[in-house]
């Protein structure tokens, strides 16, 4: 089932073009890469997907439904079915993590456990600690659980993993493949991370000078020759 | 969901020491200092110090609120991105503003009774049902003129560091301007001058006038009461012209 379709999507700011005709298309239950360099429009792009920015002209279609023909009350009930995680992260700074995800749970109406969604992310030892005083990697790990609270059916992440050791960039990855293959949810991402991208998604749009110049799985962006999606992205990404 | 918004909205208030220092402690604190110093003076002929500071500390308290944790909570919000992560929710956003609003209703009635219990304590303040309703209802209608007022004028702010500057600057301007130190009248000609474009002070007569049940209908009264209603429209326009950009 195809979960998102972008056609044709055209969007500028002022005199400059970020995306100049971008077709995309993501099914239910894969892990897709946007990857291009700084300025590219790949957040302009995941920011109409999640339904803050609209397009000068083309169309995007969630969950078979046309966004610009959805009244702010239908985007309201379309985003119970989608979670984001931005970079950087940012949360109210005197509340509390126990306190976060309960304020959160009531936008999404979930019926999740927080002591339970605490321990599964391994948060109890930082249950009663104010979010400003989490290091980077845990205020990721925090602005996943509550993504991850609501059981969307589209997580839309923006660089999840820019700015954190390899311990926690690991541990960051096994909640998204696991609420990828438990519950067949689909991930949308931006990396600069050519490693992670090659390791853990199904697909890679390459958006080059506002234009999706690739949009193919992995293994066949693969099979052209290229020893990796790093040889890949350094070889279509113009400078 | 507004019940656990307006829970942890009122609970992040009082964590935030910037604000509960300018909001709840400086203006009962200057409240009865000023009292130490003008306690035995007569203002406008007939009315003792808590007379005249009572309504005017109370209004002091609720400009501290919406513009500290309103106005200025806005652009924090704002600039830090977490207005953005809250607008990727479901959340409506007339939730939200409704408990801003509750919020700040909560905190300003909380520094009406605060500063009225003090002045009823230590100044022996007088309490008369119906100036006292009267008073409330007045202090509620300016409750709403702020939060319109502050919400268009923070909505210029795009930087955290020049929205904190502006809203200490403007605390002491309205301090001086609004007639919360001493009479305006005594206060040198310029002061005079700037009190007359300053809303709070307009707000500050007409709250004396109420609480003391000597409002009559004077062309200073009809000025007073214009000023503010022109304020409050032009003040929505800006709202109204912000949205729809």
């Amino acid at each position: 089932m195809t979960v998102v379709e972008a056609q044709d999507v055209r969007k500028s700011f002022g005199s400059y073009d970020v995306l100049k005709g971008v077709e995309f298309q993501a099914n239910e239950g894969e892990i897709v890469a946007v990857i291009g360099k700084n300025g590219a429009g790949k957040s302009t792009f995941l920011e109409m997907l999640m339904t803050i920015q609209t397009p000068d002209a083309g169309g995007i279609h969630l969950f078979g439904k046309e966004l610009h023909c959805l009244s702010i009350n239908e985007k309201e009930q379309l985003r119970k079915q989608i979670s984001v995680v931005l970079q950087p992260t940012q949360f109210y700074k005197t509340m509390k993590v126990y306190e976060l995800l309960k304020l959160f749970q009531s936008y999404y109406d979930s019926t999740k456990d927080v002591n339970q969604v605490l321990a599964e992310f391994h948060l109890e030892p930082y249950r009663r600690t104010y979010f400003d005083k989490l290091s980077g990697g845990w205020k990721q790990i925090v602005s996943l659980a509550i993504a991850f609270m609501s059981q969307p059916r589209l997580l839309i992440l923006d660089e999840p993993t820019t700015g954190l050791d390899p311990h926690m960039r690991n541990m960051l990855w096994n909640y998204i493949t696991d609420y990828n293959k438990r519950m067949g949810g689909t991930v949308i991402l931006t990396t600069h991370n050519m490693d992670e991208v090659e390791l853990y998604c199904d697909k890679v749009m390459l958006l080059n000078n506002g234009i999706a110049e690739v949009l193919d799985t992995t293994e066949r962006i693969l099979e052209r020759g290229y020893r990796s999606i790093h040889e890949f992205y350094l070889q279509n990404v113009t400078v | 969901m507004l019940a656990t918004q307006l829970k942890y909205d009122l609970l992040m208030f009082w964590r935030e020491i910037f604000y509960v220092v300018f909001t709840i402690v400086v203006p009962p604190v200057s409240y009865l200092f000023m009292g130490q110093l003008f306690g035995e003076a007569t203002y406008d002929g007939s009315l003792n110090y808590a007379e005249t500071y009572t309504p005017s500390f109370i209004l002091l308290i609720a400009f501290g609120v919406i513009f500290f944790a309103f106005g200025f909570e806005q652009v924090t919000h704002r600039t830090t991105g977490i207005e953005k992560r809250i607008t990727l929710t479901p959340v409506p956003k007339r939730m939200l503003l409704l408990s801003a609003i509750l919020k700040s209703i909560i905190l300003t009635s909380l520094g009406y009774f605060l500063v009225f219990s003090i002045g009823a304590l230590v100044y022996d303040l007088q309490f008369h049902l119906i100036d006292f309703l009267a008073s409330y209802g007045f202090f509620i209608a300016m409750n709403a003129v702020l939060l319109v007022l502050s919400s268009a004028i923070y909505s210029f702010f795009t930087n955290q560091n020049s929205a904190l500057v502006f809203s200490i600057v403007i605390f002491q301007l309205v301090m001086i301007s609004g007639g919360f130190t001493m009479p305006i009248e005594l206060m040198p000609k310029f002061v005079q001058t700037i009190a007359d474009f300053n809303v709070i002070y307009h707000m500050n007569q007409l709250f004396i006038a109420i609480w003391n049940g000597q409002l009559e209908w004077t062309g200073e009264t009809i000025l007073s009461g214009s000023f503010i209603a022109i304020v409050f429209v032009l003040s929505l326009c800006i709202l109204r012209l912000k949205q729809s950009k």
